[in-house]
């Protein structure tokens, strides 16, 4: 599991590449740390090669997404693929999160 | 019945007068009865002692005149035997005695033939009043030759004064024709004592009849008098005059009574008789006169004596008819129209009677015991109208109390599952269950529903029938659903319904239960007695499945309820029932007991019937048992058959991890694995990787508390069909079904962060479903793939 995060301007995009299972979230968690302190502006969650995603990985969006709003910016999820979209549905995500 | 009698018989003012009016005649009848008795008693003494006091008089009259006659006669006999040798002188003293007493008819000094030589053969002085003058004659003749008359001779045979018996005067000279004359003759006697003639005084008849005659004590009365051979010499019929005896008419018509009082007077007796005379009822005071052998009698016509008494009883009588019909009429009268608001009470009635109450009687402002009536009946027509509304707002109450009742027992029917077979899809389960409940509503309860791999089943009979009963098992029912949607031990389950009744339970009702929750992958059955009956076995044969009695719910709060366990083989059909089964009652009161319920299924255990057919055999037994008596409770049965169906594993792999997520990537090979072996699409197996995965974590964190280390065991399975996966472990007991379904809809401030993860398992599997066995969580997840 890896994640890219790159900053453009305002947008922090962060690229989740791999399987984002139970024990991928636990490693993940500093980065996540880190992206959420850039919650002020809009963090774009790129899923187009997240394969697989479990429900602490779900965990880790939804905290992104109460941190960007607790600062006032916004959570894009960008890119995703249909079985992560099956897992939106099935969870009530798809009407969480801004979906490109 | 005669009319009159019905007409008396109709009419209370008509009875009532009656019998006052009768009474009071009975009265009158007895006082005027004795008065009358009385009355003619004293009348009657009355009479006899005036016409005793008036014949006496009579009596007394009579003799002072004969008594007059025989003194001047015995005066006269002294002069004349003094003087027998101056025969002239007879002249004299014959002249004197008229002269004397003027009402004497004549005297005659009769002496022998040729006692004075010198006047011949015949020597009588008569002097004899003709009118008030006297003359004086010589009577003797060769006509008339005296001594050979009666008058003569019976002085001188009997030789003592005697009276003839009167006569007609017979006179050659026709002077005293047609007078009647008795005489007083006296023989004569010179010193030497020998018979020298006969002095005779003549008194007329008609002078005494007159003198009795006047003796008339009742207008019609009237004197008689007899002579010594019952001649009668006084009678007012001038016809039996001297003719006619006392005994002539007895001789034609024999009359006992006249010829009695014939003897008696002849006799000289003194007395009264009551007889006939003449053809008319009449008193007869009778007394002799004398020495003379004459008898007087007075004779008084009854009618006469008794004529004022009977004129007087005959008005006394009128008056008293008379009075009485007044009576009868103005008692009639009053009471009819006393009792008048009797009739309009009557009329009242037949109104209320015929259904109408609105109309009140008048007020009567009486104080006699009708108008307390008519007080008391006013009363009871208001209390009536006042009752009647009510009632008919009762009713109507009532009417729409039933009819929310048939709502309510609709409800509740719809309540129970009622599509049979529930499961049709299921070839491990078949289930039937009936409830029939014997008022309206029903106080028995059954329900089952499948929660992942569990059937959860109930059976209940809440104490009492009707409303109050469906409530508590409607509520039951509902506790039964709400506690057992998170839970799946029977005894917690019961113990949280017993929890929550308890409490409200102000009525002191109670619910038996047996609820029942059995693992149908495993045949496991888990059950709790609640005071139930215990459900029956059948499996060839028919047995009783043991249960702890325990107490029924409702009675003590903090009760602890006990689960029990068994296996439920192939085949094996449990049959679940309430009381109203083992004690339906026939009309004899005989109830249906367990005897006959188990034999009833042994057929059905030996058949192997279907639960519905059981249910079907057991209804038409009770049927044939109670005939028409009527339903005495409700009855209510629930069977259940176990077939499991047969698993042909085509594939069989177990992986065992230490609870480490380091080793949650092998998970995923693991699955992955078997996927691909199954020939399972991507999506499907990246889903089913995603569901065991959740579970397998959620077991990693949780089920070994304080670091302690520990595994879990994943197994795999597959007929081909399905693909089942089985998570156990061996830590604490945690039921991950029992965790609340996550709301998804919710926004993301509401929504938790957690708790994801057995709803996501929940949503990619078909069944889950969570045993505890030997200290094990076994969490068993099946997805269809073909």
């Amino acid at each position: 599991m890896e994640v890219k995060i790159t900053t453009d301007g305002k947008e922090t995009i962060a690229a989740f590449i791999g399987r984002l299972d139970t024990l991928a979230s636990q490693e993940i968690a500093p980065q996540m740390n880190e992206l959420a302190e850039a919650a002020g502006g809009t963090i774009i969650l790129d899923c187009s090669e997240l394969a697989y995603i479990s429900s602490s990985g779900l965990r880790i969006f939804l905290s992104l997404r109460k941190a960007a709003a607790e600062k006032g910016g916004k959570v894009i999820v960008r890119n995703i693929t249909n079985d992560i979209r099956n897992v939106f549905m099935m969870t009530g995500f798809l009407n969480l999160f801004e979906i490109q | 019945m005669n009319s009159p009698f019905q007409y008396i018989r109709k009419s209370l003012s008509r009875k009532l007068s009656l019998w006052i009016v009768l009474f009071a005649a009975v009265i009158f009848n007895v006082a005027l009865g004795f008065m009358f008795t009385q009355s003619l008693k004293a009348v009657r003494e009355e009479a006899i002692s005036r016409a005793t006091k008036e014949l006496d008089n009579t009596v007394l009259r009579v003799t002072s005149l004969l008594d007059r006659v025989e003194i001047a006669t015995n005066n006269t006999d002294w002069l004349v035997t003094r003087h027998l040798n101056t025969p002239d002188s007879m002249f004299v003293y014959s002249r004197r005695i008229l002269q004397n007493n003027p009402d004497l008819n004549g005297c005659s000094i009769a002496f022998e033939p040729y006692y004075f030589r010198d006047r011949g053969r015949y020597f009588s002085a008569y002097s004899f009043n003709d009118n008030g003058t006297i003359l004086t004659t010589q009577e003797g003749n060769d006509h008339y030759e005296y001594f050979y008359m009666d008058w003569y001779q019976t002085a001188k045979l009997l030789d003592r004064p005697v009276w003839t018996e009167p006569f007609f005067d017979f006179n050659p000279d026709d002077i005293y024709s047609k007078e009647m004359i008795a005489s007083f003759c006296k023989p004569l006697k010179d010193n030497a004592g020998e018979y020298i003639g006969t002095i005779s005084v003549d008194m007329s008849l008609k002078w005494l009849s007159e003198t009795i005659s006047a003796v008339k004590p009742y207008p019609n009365s009237y004197s008689i008098m007899i002579g010594e051979g019952g001649t009668f010499f006084v009678h007012p019929d001038p016809q039996k005059l001297l003719y006619q005896t006392i005994f002539t008419e007895t001789l034609a018509v024999p009359d006992p009574e006249v010829s009695a009082l014939g003897h008696a007077m002849l006799n000289g007796e003194e007395g009264m008789r009551e007889l006939e005379m003449d053809g008319v009822d009449s008193y007869v005071f009778y007394k002799p006169l004398g020495d003379t052998g004459w008898s007087v009698a007075i004779v008084c016509p009854e009618s006469d004596i008794f004529g004022g008494y009977q004129h007087l009883r005959r008005i006394v009588l009128f008056i008293v008819i008379i009075g009485l019909l007044l009576m009868f009429f103005v008692f009639s009268r009053v009471v009819t129209s006393e009792l008048k608001p009797l009739m309009l009470l009557a009329d009242q009635t037949d109104t209320i009677a015929k259904g109408s109450f609105d109309q009140l009687l008048p007020e009567d402002k009486r104080t006699d015991e009708i108008g307390r009536l008519n007080h008391s009946f006013i009363g009871m027509q208001k209390s009536l109208r006042k009752y009647i509304d009510q009632l008919q707002e009762t009713t109507a109450t009532k009417a729409s109390i039933e009819s929310e009742l048939k709502v309510a027992s609709t409800i509740q029917v719809s309540m129970l599952p009622r599509i049979f077979p529930p499961f049709p899809e299921r070839k491990d389960i078949d289930l039937y269950a009936n409830m029939k409940p014997a008022k309206e509503v029903g106080g028995d309860l059954f329900d089952f529903f499948l929660r992942d791999e569990k059937l959860f089943f109930i059976i209940g009979d809440v104490s009492g029938k009707g409303v109050p009963a469906a409530m508590l098992m409607a509520v039951t029912h509902s506790l039964f659903r709400a506690a057992s949607a998170h839970e799946s031990d029977p005894a917690i389950i019961i113990r949280n319904i017993n929890e929550t009744v308890c409490p409200d339970n102000s009525s002191s009702m109670f619910v038996t239960i047996f609820l029942g929750v059995l693992d149908l992958p495993t045949g496991h059955l888990r059950y709790c007695n609640a005071g139930h009956d215990s459900p029956l076995l059948l499996n060839g044969g028919v047995t009783e499945l043991k249960c702890l009695p325990n107490l029924p719910v409702g009675i003590l709060a903090d009760m602890k309820f006990v689960t029990q366990e068994c296996d439920l083989t192939y085949g094996t059909t449990l049959f679940l029932y309430t009381d109203g089964l083992n004690e339906a009652m026939n009309k004899d009161y005989e109830q249906f007991g367990m005897e006959r319920v188990t034999e009833l299924l042994k057929p059905c255990a030996e058949q192997e019937m279907g639960p519905r057919q059981v249910l079907e055999h057991v209804l038409d037994g009770v049927r044939d048992f109670v005939q028409d008596a009527e339903q005495s409770d409700d009855l209510t049965m629930l069977a259940l058959r176990y077939t499991p169906g047969e698993f042909a594993t085509i594939l069989s792999e177990r992986l065992t991890l230490s609870c480490d997520l380091a080793r949650v990537p092998e998970l995923n090979d693991f699955i992955m694995s078997i996927a691909e072996k199954l020939g399972m699409d991507a999506p499907t197996s990246a889903q089913v990787q995603l569901a065991v995965e959740e579970a397998v974590v959620n077991v990693m964190n949780y089920a070994y508390p304080d670091g302690r280390k520990g595994f879990v065991t994943i197994k795999a399975m597959s007929d081909g069909h399905e693909l089942r996966i089985v998570v156990i472990d061996s830590g604490t007991a945690f039921d991950p079904t029992k965790k609340e379904k996550a709301d998804v809809t919710l926004s993301f401030e509401d929504r938790p962060i957690g708790g994801l993860g057995i709803f996501l398992v929940r949503e990619i599997m078909d069944s889950i479903n969570y045993e505890r066995t030997d200290n094990r969580n076994i969490l068993t997840m099946i997805k269809n793939i073909k």
